[in-house]
């Protein structure tokens, strides 16, 4: 039997080197090493041979199907091989990868993040408040007295008589500086809250709020900061305007313009056809607002911005139902 | 505010296009938000003269006109009734279009071929007016274009006012800016009149009780008025403004409002009983029917204009029905008050009730300009009704106004701008404005507005004047030095967008949902009556029930996120939020603001592909997420442990999250009542729950470097069978703790539950890698450890080896 094992390899051995073909080597391997295989019959028999000469036979026959089944492999892998120019061909690269599931960011989130970075760059620090808030930090410290008509300019749920859904990120402004001594330099982001829903309205939204106060800040820095944010965000070569405006808790107060991202300035109904789109309102912080926070006017100066950052997303991505933001559809979602 | 190009040009000088002059005024702060030209398509409408009239034969309404058309002569059939020989009218031509796009044809009416048709004012967009066919004036020739006799094209500008210029609330204040920005005149309207009545003080007389809700109530009387229409000049620029013409009497207050801002109002004299006013509060509970025809019922916050016994307006706001202008009008009182904002603001708040006069007066109308506003009334009145004004007026001025006297320094100025103004240049923009400028020395000035710029009283507010004067774009761009904070961002923010990071990374979408939900919605979480979840935050005016209360869990939006999805055949859901909770608090205090990161997975895990079979999500997938979140924030060793169920979560898959004994969030699946609430009853969901801020107490150690391990380790696989009920946890446990130093790593490898253990047990395979940081282990000494852990393990748990 040994003889015959022997004779056995040394025939397969030749017979593996002379294959050329997938074909060739799928019938080598059914003839040797199958289940009906020369080397399989071989196997079977040895437990019929005498006790003493099993373990030699099974170590031999044990070592000639390692040795015929390692050059199976290697031969299988040469034909592989992009040198052997065969099988490589049949490879599907094109086929899918086996890709994870990637998941989206919110849009709404994304522009914060783009915000933020912006003027983290320049020096501002992040800062989180309350969502619900006193009446006090809302409206009275930023110089809006009850039965002010201001208080129009933002219709407001109330929780109590003192206590609102903030209507802007501004409250931060006064706990800002409340809390700290100049120089201040914050950007504010967060959730807003205003009483109005319709096809432009949602009744809660975001906003970044910004505030530098410090010896000498002017309009100017003011108009250089935003300038250089716009520039930024929507590229250098965008134009952009400050235009007078009122907040209650800043003078002067600007809006800031950029010119229509849609029709350049042509005029469409983003626009309302003027060229122009409103993004930013900001201005010097007024001094009634220093008093509630114990800053002196005649030392320091600063100004304060905000902005919606729902619009901002409509106006980069070319967003055009608000609603969308909060239908949280995944169809919307995937996009970004 | 909406006011025509041609009205501004009464009062200064415009020699810009339209769109010019929009950008003039959005550049000076009165924001132009849109314009549209009047008459759009007007070209095919030119005058025709009617020259005869007769009845239609068939038609009893209808008449038959003969129209000069200049270059013909045409029969037109016509429904007005003040069809008459001699009238110019607008008339069209078949072929020719009305500015509503219809075409008008040569057609028989019951016979009759009607050529043509000759129009009324609203047909042509003019006014609202359809009571018959427009009358022109005389002058023009039949055949001339009707816009060419009517100086078009004019256009409508809509401006927004901010609240702090009541003053542009008008179309001489527009002007006003116009002619500052444009270097022109201002033209303020002539106010002269024939007094030919009898002196007023024999008429009327004006009593305030109430002296700081009123501080000024002028009062002029016109005597026998013939209450009429107003002329078309008149109604056209009403109609622009969106004000509704009534006829000539009420029309000349509106007019004059709208003009110079004043809010006036005319009494019919003969129904003010002893024709005379008191000014005065009302009384609580007192009752009063406004002119709209509501009876509304007052309260002390109001102030009242009274006759001699009883109310006859709501002061600032609105008139009253029993001393209305009418069709039988003899005599007119004229008011021209002012009063206090805040009082007004509170009356007008409390009846819901807003109209022109109150919009006006809240803000601060013009004290000093009250007089005037009256004369230019009466005038306009006797010039349009033909009535006699009596001579003088009343006017009762107890608080009489004084300019508030402002100190400007120009140094100041320029430092807050970061210009370099000259003082001459600021005091010649102060007195275009009207305000009074006096120098005290090369720095200062000493400035005092004029009365209608209620908004000026602080040196700040004359800067702001100033640079707006300059221009805001003249200001040139600089760049602050900003001095680096000691204090970083706050602890959240960086946290917040890695995890944004790591979820997304995991196939997890970004959802933002409301902070308010349903009241409802809390029920359906089947919250008990003591649950923490209960104490909602209720918003005093919600829009919607469905948004009526802060929310206490993050459950509700995140389902009905997963809701819409399923709704659009979204197969598999993987959503994350972070977002807040508002939990109530005692008394005044603002709510707890708790932060969460929660995430959800619905339906498929994975899709059949090439390589994968299709696969429904379970809890071990929602698990395996939040351990990535957590690792990847570098939080580990968390301990997941089953327990009373939060609301919302299925009572049997939910486990509290702990890390370091400290409680972090929870995890499980959701309860099928909710997903039944949801429309989502042939779905699972799962999720997590975590809180950030007990998170962020646990990140404050720094991550530690590990140097290499320097000895082999030693990898034992364990197999046993225990009793279901038995945690894979509880075994780690074990391990670990039997393990000791020596122990680096345990893994589980397999698990089998099934036909060949019985119900009642299952396998579990662990794989544990030993290693001792100081030397080589010895084979013996790990076989002692494992044979000893494995006792353990049979000692606490009745676990044995699982055989073979």
């Amino acid at each position: 039997m040994k003889a015959q094992l022997l004779e056995l390899e040394t025939r397969a051995l030749k017979e593996i080197d002379a294959i050329a073909e997938f074909s060739e080597l799928e019938a080598f391997r059914i003839r040797y090493l199958g289940k009906k295989g020369q080397l399989t019959r071989f196997v079977k028999q040895i437990g019929r041979l005498a006790p003493e000469e099993r373990p030699a036979m099974g170590k031999l026959a044990n070592r000639i199907k390692k040795e015929l089944s390692d050059r199976f492999e290697q031969a299988k892998a040469a034909l592989d091989s992009p040198k052997a120019g065969g099988r490589a061909s049949l490879m599907d690269l094109t086929l899918p990868g086996r890709a994870p599931v990637r998941g989206h960011l919110h849009p709404i989130s994304r522009v914060i993040q783009e915000v933020c970075r912006i003027f983290s760059r320049m020096g501002f620090r992040v800062v989180k408040g309350p969502n619900v808030e006193l009446d006090y930090y809302n409206f009275e410290a930023l110089n809006i007295p009850r039965d002010h008509p201001a208080r129009d300019m933002q219709d407001t749920f109330y929780i109590t008589d003192n206590i609102v859904l903030r209507t802007h990120t501004s409250p931060m402004q006064v706990r800002v500086m409340e809390s700290q001594k100049p120089p201040v330099s914050i950007i504010a982001p967060g959730k807003v809250y205003r009483r109005d829903s319709d096809v432009s309205h949602t009744p809660m939204f975001h906003q970044v709020e910004g505030l530098l106060v410090d010896k000498g800040v002017t309009f100017g820095d003011l108009k250089g900061t935003l300038a250089s944010f716009v520039h930024q965000m929507f590229g250098n070569e965008t134009p952009l305007r400050f235009r007078p405006s009122f907040f209650p808790f800043t003078e002067p107060s600007a809006e800031v313009d950029i010119r229509c991202v849609m029709c350049k300035g042509t005029g469409c109904r983003t626009c309302s056809h003027t060229g122009w789109l409103e993004i930013l309102g900001s201005g010097m912080v007024d001094p009634e607002v220093y008093r509630f926070v114990d800053y002196d006017p005649d030392v320091y100066s600063g100004f304060a911005f905000g902005m919606g950052i729902e619009r901002i997303a409509m106006l980069k991505y070319g967003i055009d139902d608000i609603q969308l933001f909060f239908k949280n559809d995944m169809r919307f979602l995937r996009q970004f | 505010m909406k006011t025509t190009l041609s009205w501004l040009k009464e009062y200064v000088d415009i020699d810009m296009s339209a769109h010019e002059l929009a950008h003039i005024l959005t550049m000076t702060g009165l924001e132009v938000e849109g314009m549209e030209p009047v008459g759009r398509f007007l070209d095919d409408i030119i005058v025709g003269k009617i020259e005869e009239v007769r009845p239609h034969p068939r038609a009893e309404r209808l008449s038959i006109c003969t129209v000069d058309a200049g270059s013909q002569k045409v029969k037109v059939a016509c429904g007005a009734p003040n069809v008459a020989p001699g009238v110019l009218a607008p008339l069209i031509l078949p072929a020719g279009r009305l500015p509503n796009g219809t075409l008008i044809e040569e057609i028989r009416i019951r016979g009759e071929l009607s050529t043509g048709m000759l129009l009324a004012e609203d047909e042509i967009g003019l006014t609202d007016d359809h009571s018959g066919i427009m009358m022109l004036d005389p002058g023009p020739a039949p055949g001339e274009r009707l816009t060419a006799v009517l100086g078009f094209p004019d256009w409508v500008f809509d401006i927004a006012i901010t609240p702090n210029r009541p003053d542009c609330a008008s179309v001489i204040g527009i002007a006003r800016e116009i002619a500052v920005a444009t270097g022109r005149t201002l033209r303020i309207p002539d106010a002269h009149m024939d007094e030919t009545g009898p002196p007023i003080q024999e008429l009327t007389s004006v009593t305030i009780l109430d002296p700081e809700a009123c501080p000024r109530y002028a009062a002029g009387v016109i005597q026998e008025v013939t209450p009429g229409p107003s002329p078309f000049w008149m109604r056209y620029r009403l109609h622009h403004s969106e004000v509704r013409s009534i006829n000539n009497l009420v029309d000349v207050t509106n007019y004059v409002m709208l003009e110079m801002g004043q809010p006036l109002h005319a009494f019919d004299y003969d129904r003010l009983r002893e024709n005379r006013i008191v000014v005065r509060r009302a009384r609580e509970g007192e009752s009063f029917t406004t002119l709209d025809g509501q009876t509304r019922t007052m309260s002390r916050e109001n102030l009242m204009i009274c006759d001699g016994q009883r109310p006859v307006a709501l002061a600032g706001i609105m008139g009253g029905l029993n001393s209305e202008i009418f069709a039988n009008t003899r005599h007119v009182l004229i008011e021209s008050a002012c009063f206090d904002p805040v009082t007004i603001r509170r009356g007008s708040k409390r009846l819901g009730l807003s109209t022109e006069a109150s919009y006006r007066f809240e803000r601060g109308a013009d004290i000093g300009g009250a007089g005037l506003a009256l004369k230019r009334a009466l005038s306009l009145m006797s010039r349009l009704s033909g009535g006699k004004v009596a001579k003088g007026l009343i006017d009762n001025y107890p608080r009489p106004w004084t300019p508030p006297h402002i100190r400007f320094r120009t140094e100041h100025a320029n430092r807050i701008l970061g210009a370099s103004l000259s003082q001459t240049a600021v005091k010649g923009f102060l007195e275009a404005l009207g305000m009074d400028v006096r120098q005290t020395d090369d720095h200062e000035l000493m400035v005092l507005p004029p009365s209608f710029r209620v908004d000026i009283s602080r040196e700040v507010d004359l800067i702001e004047e100033v640079a707006r004067c300059y221009g805001f774009d003249r200001i040139p761009l600089t760049y602050p030095t900003i001095r680096p904070s000691e204090q970083g961002d706050a602890a959240e923010v960086f946290f917040h967008e890695q995890v944004g990071s790591i979820m997304t990374g995991l196939g997890f979408s970004e959802v933002i949902t409301y902070s308010f939900i349903s009241s409802d919605a809390v029920d359906v979480l089947r919250a008990d009556k003591e649950s923490p979840i209960r104490s909602v935050v209720r918003l005093m005016n919600p829009l919607t029930i469905d948004q009526s209360v802060l929310r206490t869990s993050l459950i509700p939006g995140l389902m009905a996120a997963v809701k819409t999805n399923v709704a659009h055949d979204q197969k598999g859901l993987r959503l994350f939020e972070w977002g807040k909770t508002f939990f109530q608090k005692a008394g005044d205090q603002l709510p707890l603001e708790t932060i969460w990161i929660a995430a959800v997975m619905a339906g498929r895990f994975q899709e059949k592909t090439w390589y994968q079979e299709e696969r429904k999500c379970d809890y071990y997938d929602i698990k395996g997420a939040a351990e990535a979140l957590l690792n990847g924030i570098g939080l580990n060793d968390m301990r997941f442990q089953k327990e009373e169920a939060h609301p919302g979560y299925d009572r049997e898959v939910f486990a509290g999250i702990y890390c370091a004994e400290r409680r972090i969030g929870r995890i499980g699946r959701i309860d099928s009542d909710v997903m039944a609430a949801y429309d989502l009853k042939d779905e699972d969901a799962y999720l997590f729950e975590l809180d950030i801020a007990s998170i962020l107490t646990l990140l404050s150690r720094t991550t530690q470097f590990q140097p290499f391990p320097r000895f082999p380790a030693v990898l034992r696989d364990l197999s046993l069978i225990v009793d279901r009920q038995i945690e894979s946890a509880r075994i780690l446990d074990i391990i670990r703790r039997e393990g000791g130093d020596f122990l680096e790593s345990v893994r589980i490898f397999d698990l089998y539950e099934g036909k060949k253990l019985g119900t009642s047990q299952k396998a579990i395979a662990f794989r544990i890698c030993y290693r001792s940081a100081h030397e080589t282990l010895e084979g013996e000494q790990v076989n002692r450890l494992h044979e000893a852990i494995i006792e353990k393990i049979h000692q606490e748990t009745g676990g044995r080896l699982r055989e073979g």
